[in-house]
């Protein structure tokens, strides 16, 4: 657990036990309420992660390389978002898995554009998205982050 | 047994996933093997970070004022409500779809577009973690150029959007449309006038002015007379939660 999720915990058992004394009734109300929004997300999630499981095995960290480390930069930028798109591995393992990339000597361009999509597009969480806030939402924030991710990594391109 | 074919189609998605897996277990058991491990690391980041998304959003359902959120994230926060919407994504934590139950409680008591755009990118993309980790492996200059036009990104994406989709189309409500939600009066909007008690005795009962609904009664149960005293209630205070 990092620091930031152990100063969630403790934050919130504090408000929790005080909002207890305050006032137990519409504490456990609202709970009830929130569980209900819950309640409609958690096959979903669960969905999610049992699938995010099987993309990895699919599509393992060495086909990545495969495809960022093609020689056209424009090519391998497309390919390198999309892939990002649909996987979600985790931040701890992205980093050192591109830090190594490249100190091999890949070109940077495809890897900020694999490293921003991977964060900011969810393919495989956009139909919780999609439910969660209207096809219009999910869509438009999607594919926005998506070409921004693709601007953002020519842009490191020419700065870097 | 219809209770099953039901949870089945409310959670196609899952069925589907799990059918994949039954698939994967007879044909290709190590493959099946190695996505369940695959899988443990986010089922253990799930199991650690939702119990405080549950309470988290509950607190904030129960304790902070519409008019607190309206001002900090609403339609006039304007810059303010940028700064703040970013703020609150970066110190967040766990992954993108723990962002999703609270952005829909800050949505409801009124934060604009703009900033759950800024919310939900910023929880997803700038986590003060992971800038320290990426900064270790692929050095400080590289962490700061792409934290700073990720940023500038995240503005542009929000405002556009903002542009695009407006609050109005946003299901606000989704539990709704689900068979097994119940049937509730919001006491804080109940102002015991008592119509609905008039139409449909048989559901709904006073007790200190404020009306109840007197036993679990499902969505999948709803007669003409509760649909027509959730349309009339004055107050708009019986909903399905």
């Amino acid at each position: 657990m990092d620091f930031i999720t152990l100063g969630l915990w403790i934050f919130i058992v504090i408000w929790f036990m005080s909002s207890i004394i305050k006032d137990k009734n519409k504490t456990f109300n609202a709970i009830k309420m929130s569980s209900g929004l819950m309640r409609n997300m958690i096959g979903e999630i669960i969905g999610i992660l049992f699938l995010i499981g099987l993309i990895l095995t699919f599509i393992p960290p060495d086909t990545i390389k495969y495809y960022l480390g093609q020689s056209n930069t424009i090519v391998s930028t497309i390919v390198a978002a999309f892939v990002g798109s649909i996987t979600l591995i985790p931040a701890f393992v992205a980093f050192p898995l591109v830090g190594s990339f490249v100190n091999a000597g890949a070109s940077i361009i495809p890897i900020v554009a694999f490293l921003t999509t991977l964060t900011m597009v969810g393919f495989v969480t956009f139909p919780l998205e999609k439910r969660e806030f209207g096809v219009k939402f999910a869509l438009t924030r999607n594919i926005l982050s998506f070409g921004f991710a693709v601007i953002i990594a020519f842009l490191m391109g020419v700065i870097m | 047994m219809i209770s099953i074919i039901k949870k089945i189609k409310n959670n196609m998605f899952l069925t589907l996933v799990f059918i994949v897996y039954v698939f994967l277990i007879i044909f290709i058991p190590e493959k099946a093997l190695q996505s369940l491990n695959n899988s443990l690391y986010y089922i253990k980041e799930m199991l650690i970070i939702m119990p405080v998304i549950l309470l988290l959003t509950s607190l904030i359902e129960a304790w902070v004022p519409k008019k607190t959120i309206e001002n900090a994230l609403g339609e006039k926060s304007g810059v303010k409500g940028i700064l703040f919407s970013f703020l609150l994504g970066s110190f967040s934590a766990g992954p993108i779809y723990a962002a999703f139950p609270v952005c829909k409680t800050l949505l409801k008591k009124g934060a604009n577009v703009l900033n759950i755009v800024i919310i939900l990118s910023a929880w997803a993309v700038i986590k003060v973690p992971m800038l320290t980790n990426e900064s270790k492996f692929l050095g400080p200059k590289f962490m700061a150029v792409r934290w700073g036009l990720t940023t500038i990104a995240i503005l542009i994406i929000a405002l556009i959007s903002s542009k695009i989709v407006k609050k109005e189309e946003i299901p606000v409500k989704e539990s709704i449309e689900k068979e097994e939600a119940v049937l509730n009066v919001n006491n804080k909007f109940c102002i015991g006038c008592g119509l609905c008690i008039k139409v449909s005795s048989k559901h709904f009962i006073m007790e200190d002015k404020k009306v109840k609904v007197n036993k679990r009664i499902l969505k999948a149960r709803e007669d003409e007379g509760i649909r027509y005293v959730i349309d009339k209630c004055p107050a708009k205070a019986i909903e399905y939660i």
